[in-house]
């Protein structure tokens, strides 16, 4: 009795529809899909949640507003003084990451953060908003991040290449950090019930530690989110109140 | 009886509400610690893949160099040491808690005086 295994199977990319411009295939995928549905989940919760606000909050409010708590918590206490303009920036990437990872974890569905290139589309913007707003506000003095100070000028030739380079280094790390554990944690979960599926009367073994995988795959999901957000808030606070 | 009693059922609540309230204190994990856990988790989950990326994108991009210029095998081995290099910095600021500045200025090293009371290494955010 043999099962073929593919646990990267879930993580195909299906056309949905098919859409070319040009040579270029923009297609509407199943990735695509996911995040649209993301994406009216966030404003339906945040949108019906508030419509009817009362005082003592409902269910639904309440979870918009530990939502909104949490993220303003985040940005205040990392952004600080003039942090609060990014708020709606920080809170629209971290419901959208959080609320992706989370529809993921629906069995049979599909998870967009494990794309590599959604997660890095995510972090491209978040280092190219870094970027601009350090230059915008303070201009060329930006520069200074990259040199070290009070170092030996002979050491800077070393130094500032490393400044450069770890600073250039973000998006994609940033990115990867994101992918890789949405993809392993998905992966993983499939390799077991693959076992599961092909050992029989034995299957309690393989089952009873999916059960836990999926404990520990909605804790990163809801961390990752977390994560990808309060260095985004680190970034913009350098960004900020360059030193 | 009746008119003994009213006062004792009070009584005894107010004891359930005070070893109620004294359990809450002992029993799950106070928000303080709560939000502590969860910062070492995300920290710890930031970490690890810092140093590996750094490394990889690094030497990367020294192999495109190389490609590029022809200058083989000189990129990749110059741009992965870097890479290690930028990938340890960034994981000793993670860890050491000064990830926001960039540069190794930490409020106070500037003019020498570090003000009172104040941890030289902790930096504050504002």
């Amino acid at each position: 009795m043999a099962i073929e295994l593919h646990p990267l199977e879930q993580f195909t990319i299906e056309r949905i529809i098919p859409i070319h411009i040009g040579g270029l295939d923009v297609s509407y995928t199943n990735a695509a899909l996911m995040m649209t549905i993301a994406v009216i989940f966030v404003t339906a919760l945040m949108v019906l949640a508030t419509r009817r606000a009362a005082l003592v909050p409902g269910r639904w409010q309440s979870v918009a507003e530990m939502l909104y708590e949490f993220v303003s918590d985040m940005v205040d206490s990392n952004i600080g003084q003039g942090g609060r303009q990014f708020f709606p920036f920080i809170f629209t990437l971290f419901t959208f990451i959080l609320f992706a990872n989370l529809l993921g974890m629906i069995p049979f569905s599909y998870a967009a953060t494990s794309q590599i290139i959604v997660t890095f589309a995510l972090a491209a913007v978040v280092f190219i908003l870094v970027t601009t707003i350090g230059i915008i506000r303070h201009g060329f003095h930006f520069l200074s991040l990259f040199v070290p100070h009070g170092v030996p000028k002979v050491l800077l030739l070393l130094l500032v290449p490393i400044e450069l380079l770890s600073y250039f280094i973000r998006p994609f790390t940033l990115s990867i950090r994101l992918f890789a554990n949405m993809l392993a944690g998905h992966t993983m979960l499939a390799i077991f019930g693959g076992f599961a599926a092909s050992i029989g009367f034995l299957a309690f073994f393989p089952t009873a530690i999916d059960v836990l995988l999926v404990g520990l795959e909605f804790l990163v999901a809801v961390l990752q989110a977390y994560v990808f957000a309060i260095l985004t808030c680190l970034y913009l606070n350098e960004a900020v109140h360059l030193h | 009886m009746s008119e003994r009693d009213p006062p004792d059922p009070l009584a005894r609540l107010g004891e359930r509400i005070d070893r109620a309230r004294a359990d809450r204190v002992r029993g799950p994990t106070p928000v303080a610690d709560r939000s502590a856990i969860q910062q070492g988790l995300g920290l710890g989950l930031r970490i690890g893949v810092e140093l590996v990326v750094a490394i990889g994108v690094a030497t990367g991009l020294g192999w495109a160099i190389d490609r590029w210029l022809g200058t083989r095998p000189w990129g990749i081995i110059v741009l992965f040491f870097l890479g290690v290099a930028a990938g340890m910095l960034n994981v000793y600021r993670a860890v050491s808690g000064i990830s926001t500045p960039v540069g190794y200025r930490r409020p106070g090293a500037d003019g020498g005086a570090t003000r009172p009371g104040q941890d030289p290494w902790d930096d504050d955010e504002n």
